[in-house]
């Protein structure tokens, strides 16, 4: 229990993942510990995405294990807790809002799917969308949106079940430049303020040096450098 | 991205390209329009307390409203088995990829090419009175349940569950990958095919269904065999034996206009997605809904075996089990005019079909939905109704009247009933190209009709093989509208089967079903291996 609670929240072990018989990430170590904001740099195709997916147990590795906060949860070829048992929020590059719900009926099945009381959704909704600043657009679908308001919807999607650790797989690259700098400073301030540990893909340098404590460079599928960039954020700091 | 040319807003067709495209829109509007819209006009022509008095019959009497009720039962329960055997075949489908997957799709939509009259043939000699079960058991069990209303939806669920399965395929597989994995992130596999697959592929299921509820309505050969008095039939019997024009011409009314509104509400639906013949998102969630693939495989097999294989091996026993099947010596001509006839009739189908299908993929989105639904409305017409309609129109001294009676006429039905689907499969196939590469040639110089041939056909040779087929395949199987239509004395395959069947031998007539499922079969198979053959490992 002691070692679980001591343990990095993200641990990978000598990780591979192939596609076709090309390794896209080969015998990768990582160790990411809670409160940790994490910027994944490197070239396209050098397996960056890959690695959110497995993580978050979209694809499961050909070789090596994955723990999260101690526990096993995939291992070679097999994905030993399902993605929705992981505590995981992912903001996808392209966001993938359902197109037929309301981002309030979004954020609703979030919370049933990880059945959490009814009672409490209204506040949890209200929160969330308070905090990335959509309250009025609720009960708008995707279409209806502007590109920065389904970016907000998307991270509030994200964060509704209070996930411990949050991926982001370059979720400002769609956006223009304006609009990325102002997005960048909110989501570095909002998950400073949340204290989740993030782990953020992206191949642009200033996103990782604004919202990163942490920036690893990823070479074909290796680990090509690791450097901290300011102390990780600790719970007595928020 | 979208260009001006995909949005309408620009036609480089020129004058040749005018003149081309008009043609082809005469032609339809002739052959496949004008028959029902004769029937309307001669139902409303005449003396009005007439009128008014047929009307009221149809509305009101005990025996239509009879019909009308077996007709609807039929549909919706055709509709609904084949929505509940397609839909899990459409899924499996869509989680999987690679040639062996190409070559299930093939297997498991091949009933679908099956005439009708053909499958429920086979079933009858299974559980006739006379049937393999009765002969079995020593007492006959299910000739109630095969000579009904449920036995003419079984058999039409048999051959149209296909539809269904390609729908809810395509569907699946235009949903965004992305979508689904963002679920399955916070909800398991269950709950996020219940509400966010379901409702996302939800309209072209429905659509699906109201398309097999049409053809289920508008089908002749299936409650003709087996008995089961519907609106078809009852046209037919009205026409060809009661001699009755006006009361064909009435009880054509309901199933014109019940073709028309389900066809409508399906377009309505599905809207532009009806053309899309490739799947839009590259990414099939990896670890979709669990690794269901025995149960799936279990269920691969057994609709196979109910909808193919045990059709056909039952028409292979019955056809062989009194010596070798003589009947294909006594039915070489109608065999050999079938053949002939469905060639040319495919050719004239897919040289009128393409140009339209090139016009439909080349027009705006409203027009587009216009022609849309006026294709399908014109496909859902039952074959009957075409029939007559064409009689109508044909029988008549003059330059009309020298086409009647010849075989000339059964291309002309055929032409009536199938350029629609030829019209729909290009246009689905010319939206592929993109406008852009028209674009670019007409910047060029090259003109309009070059860059058809030289540009866009190249890059459709595919679909207009897949037109052809299918248009063969639809016309060696025509019954309804042939049987009207057919010049005293000539006879294809389906009529020379049909008028067998009170009066000749169990193994004369499997050996022809046999035959016309070989026929049909064949080449679809080749097509599919041609598919296979040009799909990237």
């Amino acid at each position: 229990m002691d070692a679980a609670l001591n343990a990095p929240l993200v641990q990978l072990v000598d990780l591979t993942k192939r596609f076709n018989a090309r390794a896209v990430i080969h015998g990768l170590s990582l160790e990411i510990q809670t409160g940790e904001a994490v910027a994944v740099v490197g070239p396209s195709g050098c397996g960056k995405t890959t690695l959110l997916r497995l993580i978050a147990g979209l694809d499961v590795p050909d070789r090596g294990e994955i723990r999260l906060a101690g526990r096993l949860v995939s291992t070679a070829r097999r994905s030993v807790v399902p993605p929705y048992q992981r505590g995981i929020g992912f903001v996808f590059q392209d966001l993938a809002l359902w197109p037929h719900l309301t981002i309030r009926e979004s954020l609703e099945f979030v919370l049933q799917s990880q059945r959490v009381p009814k009672a409490d959704w209204r506040d949890r909704v209200g929160r969330v969308i308070s905090l990335v600043r959509i309250d009025r657009l609720a009960d708008r679908r995707p279409h209806e949106l502007s590109g920065g308001e389904q970016q907000r919807a998307a991270l509030a999607r994200a964060l509704v079940s209070q996930p411990p650790l949050l991926l982001l797989d370059e979720p400002l690259s769609s956006l223009d430049p304006d609009l990325r700098v102002a997005l960048r400073a909110e989501l570095t301030g909002l998950t400073r303020a949340l204290g989740v540990t993030m782990i953020h893909v992206t191949h642009d340098r200033d996103d990782a040096a604004a919202l990163a404590d942490r920036v690893v460079s990823l070479r074909d599928g290796r680990i090509a450098g690791d450097r901290a960039q300011r102390p990780a954020a600790t719970s007595s700091d928020r | 991205m979208r260009t001006a040319l995909d949005n309408g807003h620009l036609r480089p067709w020129g004058r040749t390209g005018a003149a081309v495209v008009g043609v082809a829109a005469l032609v339809f509007l002739a052959v496949c329009v004008l028959p029902a819209a004769y029937m309307i006009a001669a139902s409303l022509s005449g003396n009005p307390s007439d009128i008014a008095r047929t009307y009221q019959t149809l509305l009101l009497d005990g025996r239509q409203r009879d019909l009308l009720l077996n007709t609807t039962a039929l549909g919706l329960c055709t509709a609904i088995g084949a929505t509940v055997v397609g839909v899990p075949l459409g899924f499996g489908l869509a989680r999987a990829s690679g040639r062996r997957t190409q070559l299930r799709r093939l297997a498991l939509a091949a009933p679908l090419a099956l005439p009708p009259y053909v499958v429920a043939l086979a079933w009858v000699y299974v559980g006739g009175a006379a049937g393999l079960v009765a002969q079995t058991i020593g007492h006959d069990v299910l000739s109630g349940w095969t000579y009904s209303l449920a036995g003419a939806a079984g058999v039409l669920i048999l051959v149209s569950y296909p539809l269904s399965m390609l729908a809810t395929e395509a569907a699946v597989r235009r949903v965004d990958a992305r979508l689904e994995e963002a679920a399955l992130l916070v909800a398991p596999p269950r709950q996020v095919l219940a509400r966010i697959t379901l409702p996302l592929v939800g309209p072209s299921i429905g659509a699906a269904a109201l398309l097999v509820f049409v053809l289920a309505v508008s089908d002749f050969g299936v409650p003709a065999l087996l008995g089961v008095r519907v609106f078809t039939t009852e046209v037919f019997t009205a026409f060809a034996a009661l001699y009755d024009f006006g009361r064909a011409t009435v009880l054509t009314l309901p199933l014109l206009a019940l073709a028309a509104l389900v066809a409508t509400a399906a377009i309505a639906l599905v809207g532009d997605r009806l053309l899309v013949g490739r799947r839009l998102s590259s990414v099939v969630p990896s670890i979709a809904w669990g690794r269901r693939t025995t149960l799936g495989g279990m269920l691969d097999i057994a609709v196979l075996m109910v909808a193919l294989v045990v059709p056909l091996l039952v028409l292979g026993y019955e056809a062989t089990r009194t010596g070798p099947p003589a009947a294909l010596a006594d039915s070489g001509a109608p065999i050999v005019t079938s053949l002939i006839l469905a060639s040319l009739g495919a050719t004239c189908i897919v040289a009128v079909g393409a140009w339209l299908g090139y016009a439909r993929a080349r027009t705006g989105r409203r027009a587009g939905r216009l022609a849309d639904i006026l294709f399908v409305v014109t496909f859902a017409v039952p074959s009957t109704v075409v029939g007559i309609g064409l009689i109508g129109l044909w029988n008549r001294p003059g330059l009309l009247g020298t086409l009647y009676g010849t075989d000339g006429m059964i291309l002309v039905a055929y032409l009536a009933r199938f350029v629609p689907v030829a019209a729909l499969i290009l246009a689905a196939s010319v939206r592929q190209v993109p406008a852009s590469h028209e674009e670019a040639a007409a910047v060029a110089g090259a003109r309009w009709l070059r860059t058809v041939t030289r540009i866009v056909a190249p890059q459709v040779t595919l679909g207009l093989i897949a037109a052809w087929v299918v248009a063969f395949v639809l016309c060696f199987g025509e019954l309804g509208a042939t049987l009207l239509v057919a010049p005293p004395g000539e006879s294809t395959l389906p009529v020379r089967i049909y008028t067998l069947v009170a009066n000749a031998p169990a193994s004369h007539l499997a050996a022809l079903a046999l035959l016309q499922s070989g026929v049909v079969l064949a080449p679809l198979v080749l097509l599919g291996l041609l598919r296979v053959r040009w799909t990237p490992r």
